[in-house]
């Protein structure tokens, strides 16, 4: 007689689990699509504004994301293919726009460019930054450190041995780089063109602020749900933005990887080439440059009493931003942080676990709820949140707030725990089960010590991700306690530029000094284990 | 002698693998050292899951001390097992992965205490008492792991290819030192491996293994004496006359 060992807690765990995502995710996604009607549709897409919207946000999205994967390319080739100095601090420099909202970068440059900016007045240049160039250079600075990252992940794990080898056939270093590097980065250069794209076409923060009169996509949903709370536009220009998300994600899925070597026997370790490390210094630091204008402007306009007419030092501008309500603001920001990423933490981490080590029915589908948010872009999300739990008692508590945030960034730290668990020796929880050991225990007293980095690295991504985010959050707050992100626009708005700036400046120095907090932990333990 | 160990009509299919195990028949006698022997892929790993209890065979019977214990748990069926990569605990110090599991027993602490103290002294690990796995060598952590599986005092060990990450001399120390823990501890061992030279120097009985079947299960002596098929012949035999020949030819004791 055939017998099959069924595991009912794990099909009820899974079943959970594909129900929850379904509840957090498919039904507001769906209950989004639902409220799109012929008539509905027709009138969006005959609008005036739409097609020139479509037009803007292909051109300058394209723009953008071949100048950002670009630079990001070579500056990834820079510091990890040449023999450049101080290669860990620009690396580190180059991560720095990714912990601030975009909308920062954006203000950044009109505090730079604008009609009124520093370096407007400085070289005396007329009209300003707004439009397309706008729109190109706020987008380029806040999605390259993405494709950066992408692109560093990759060449830092190439094996070596491969160049040597070709060295030694006599293929020349430009034959190296056609034949072997390009190849190898081929899914990463599709990956980061999409994410990139995706991100850029997504985004309403850069085009709001500095879009002038060009309207995208983004900006014209936003305009729609939350300026006029037409939802009914909203969810057609929504679907309209589900299109490139799920083509990168679908892009990202059946692309097959030929690029990661699964073993390096040694690291590609580049020769001196004086010429070409100079060069790479050269654009390394311009490129940081570019990178800490916006942050510096932020500082000077601080601490100027009005710049450019004043430039006595003060503190006046932090007193006025608090007078305001930007502590109350933060400590919501703060509470909507910590909440998404314990929440989104603990949820990713039972998801990889459930896929990577315990496995059984439903855990794909379990897998593929798990990276779908990656095909979900903010603004979509919480216009469906919006729509699908209005009037429930959820709506317009800090609650959904935190749970929105937690599932739009959570593929990233659940794959990161799958990669991280699935390289944990697959046979510890069966040493578990053979000694009296349950899985529970396994898992509290062996499987997550071993994964603690990862764990860190996860609830410090969501925190970060959360602390800055306004796309998803803009739907929900208010009637939800606002975020301090969405002071910025505000503060814009209301010509109120240095609480813009301070607003920008208190994001930046928590995110930093979480990451750095997580960096040092990482690294003692690291010296620890070492010992 | 009643057998240890019996096991009827035995069978195993995977979706994507197809049939891994064919109805296999086989007895353990108690104290006997036996290996499981075949290449990758003829159904050893998958043999040894199915008797600690770790996978469900599709159909058949595995008896120990004539109880069926085939829906047993795994912590149920008085054996222990070794794995290939040694899965220590490696947030835990020698000391403490070898006396982990003791506590979940219902064994007291002074005797859970003693019982660690006493198999650290068996294995040889008593300077290495309060290191963490990762600074041992391979052998070292297999010791550990050997007398991790002890400490609950199991009647059978099973090993799934434990040698295979070791280098040369650390295997043939550790051959030694198999054969001495298993004198002194009177456990049955049932040794998965593919190399047919541990095999034969290690073992009571061996068991071939191809596609899911038993194709012989006899002495080392015997088995040299009379292979049952030419699989045996070839996959065994005449690999260890080839490495025998060539060991005799560098020592420069053989013929031409």
């Amino acid at each position: 007689m055939k017998r099959g060992r069924t595991s009912l807690p794990v099909t009820v765990i899974n079943v959970s689990l594909v129900l929850f995502f379904a509840f957090c995710v498919v039904c507001p996604i769906i209950s989004m699509l639902s409220r799109i009607t012929p008539s509905g549709f027709l009138e969006v897409v005959r609008s005036e504004q739409f097609l020139p919207a479509v037009k803007n946000s292909l051109v300058t999205a394209l723009t953008a994301t071949v100048v950002s994967v670009l630079l990001s390319l070579l500056a990834a080739l820079a510091i990890y293919r040449t023999r450049l100095r101080a290669g860990g601090f620009f690396a580190a420099l180059f991560v720095l726009p990714m912990l601030i909202p975009s909308i920062s970068h954006a203000f950044g440059l009109v505090a730079l460019f604008g009609k009124n900016g520093i370096i407007t007045n400085l070289l005396g240049l007329e009209g300003g930054i707004y439009g397309f160039a706008g729109i190109v250079t706020g987008s380029v600075l806040y999605s390259f450190p993405v494709a950066f990252l992408m692109f560093s992940a990759i060449l830092r794990y190439e094996d070596g041995m491969t160049y040597r080898a070709a060295e030694v056939l006599g293929i020349p270093a430009w034959g190296r780089f056609w034949g072997i590097t390009l190849p190898y980065l081929k899914k990463t250069l599709i990956s980061a063109f999409f994410a990139v794209f995706t991100m850029i076409v997504t985004d309403y923060g850069v085009p709001l602020m500095v879009g002038g009169r060009m309207t995208t996509l983004s900006v014209l949903m936003y305009n729609r749900a939350v300026g006029m709370i037409d939802y009914d536009s909203g969810s057609v220009i929504g679907a309209f933005l589900l299109l490139p998300a799920v083509a990168a994600f679908l892009v990202d899925v059946l692309t097959p990887d030929r690029g990661q070597s699964g073993f390096v026997s040694e690291p590609v370790m580049p020769k001196r080439a004086p010429a070409r490390d100079s060069a790479a210094c050269v654009f390394c630091a311009v490129l940081g440059i570019c990178v800490l204008l916006p942050v510096l402007v932020f500082i000077v306009m601080l601490f100027e009493t009005k710049y450019p007419v004043d430039p006595t030092p003060t503190l006046y501008h932090i007193k006025r931003t608090i007078e305001r309500g930007a502590d109350g603001f933060l400590m919501n920001s703060l509470l909507y942080s910590v909440l998404a990423a314990a929440l989104g933490t603990a949820l990713s981490f039972v998801c990889a676990y459930m896929t990577s080590r315990v496995r059984g029915a439903f855990s794909r589908w379990v897998h593929l709820f798990s990276i779908l948010s990656m095909a979900i872009p903010g603004i979509v999300l919480g216009l469906s949140y919006v729509i699908f739990f209005h009037g429930s008692p959820v709506y317009g508590t800090v609650f959904i707030v935190a749970m929105v945030n937690s599932m739009h960034f959570f593929s990233s730290p659940y794959l990161m725990m799958y990669n991280t668990l699935a390289k944990v020796n697959p046979n510890l929880e069966a040493v578990g089960m053979t000694l009296g050991v349950g899985r529970l225990r396994v898992v509290r007293d062996v499987i997550l010590p071993k994964v603690r980095y990862t764990l860190c690295e996860m609830f410090v991504y969501f925190f970060v991700n959360s602390m800055m985010t306004i796309s998803a959050v803009s739907f929900l707050a208010p009637p939800a306690p606002k975020p301090v992100a969405l002071m910025i626009n505000q503060f814009e708005a209301q010509r109120l530029m240095e609480s813009a700036a301070f607003v920008s400046l208190l994001i930046l120095i928590i995110n930093v000094t979480l990451k750095a907090a997580l960096g040092a932990i990482r690294r003692r333990g690291e010296r620890k284990e070492a010992l | 002698m009643s057998p240890k160990l019996s096991v009827r009509g035995l069978s195993k299919s995977y979706k994507t693998g197809g049939e891994v195990l064919r109805s296999l028949d086989f007895e353990v006698m108690d104290g006997e050292f036996l290996s499981i022997l075949g290449p990758s892929g003829c159904g050893k790993t998958t043999l040894l899951r199915i008797l600690i209890g770790l996978l469900p065979p599709d159909e058949g019977t595995v008896e120990k001390d004539g109880v069926d214990i085939t829906n047993a748990r795994p912590d149920k069926r008085g054996m222990g097992i070794v794995f290939q990569n040694y899965a220590l605990f490696e947030n835990m110090t020698v000391r403490k992965n070898i006396g982990y599991a003791l506590r979940f027993n219902g064994i007291p602490k002074a005797e859970a205490d003693k019982r660690t103290e006493s198999l650290i002294a068996a294995v040889g690990l008593s300077e290495h008492a309060d290191k963490f796995p990762r600074s041992l060598s391979g052998g070292q952590q297999q010791r550990v792991a050997i007398a991790r599986t002890l400490a609950l005092n199991p009647d059978i060990v099973l090993f799934d290819e434990p040698m295979s990450a070791l280098d040369v001399a650390t295997r043939l120390s550790m051959r030694t030192e198999l054969k001495r823990l298993q004198a002194e501890f009177g456990t049955t061992m049932i040794y998965v491996t593919h190399d047919q030279e541990e095999a034969f120097a290690l073992s009571d009985r061996i068991m071939i293994m191809d596609g899911g079947r038993i194709s012989q299960l006899d002495t080392p002596e015997n088995i040299a004496a009379s292979p049952a098929n030419e699989y045996v012949k070839t996959f065994v035999l005449d690999n260890i006359r080839a490495k025998v020949s060539s060991l005799l030819r560098f020592t420069g004791g053989g013929e031409d």
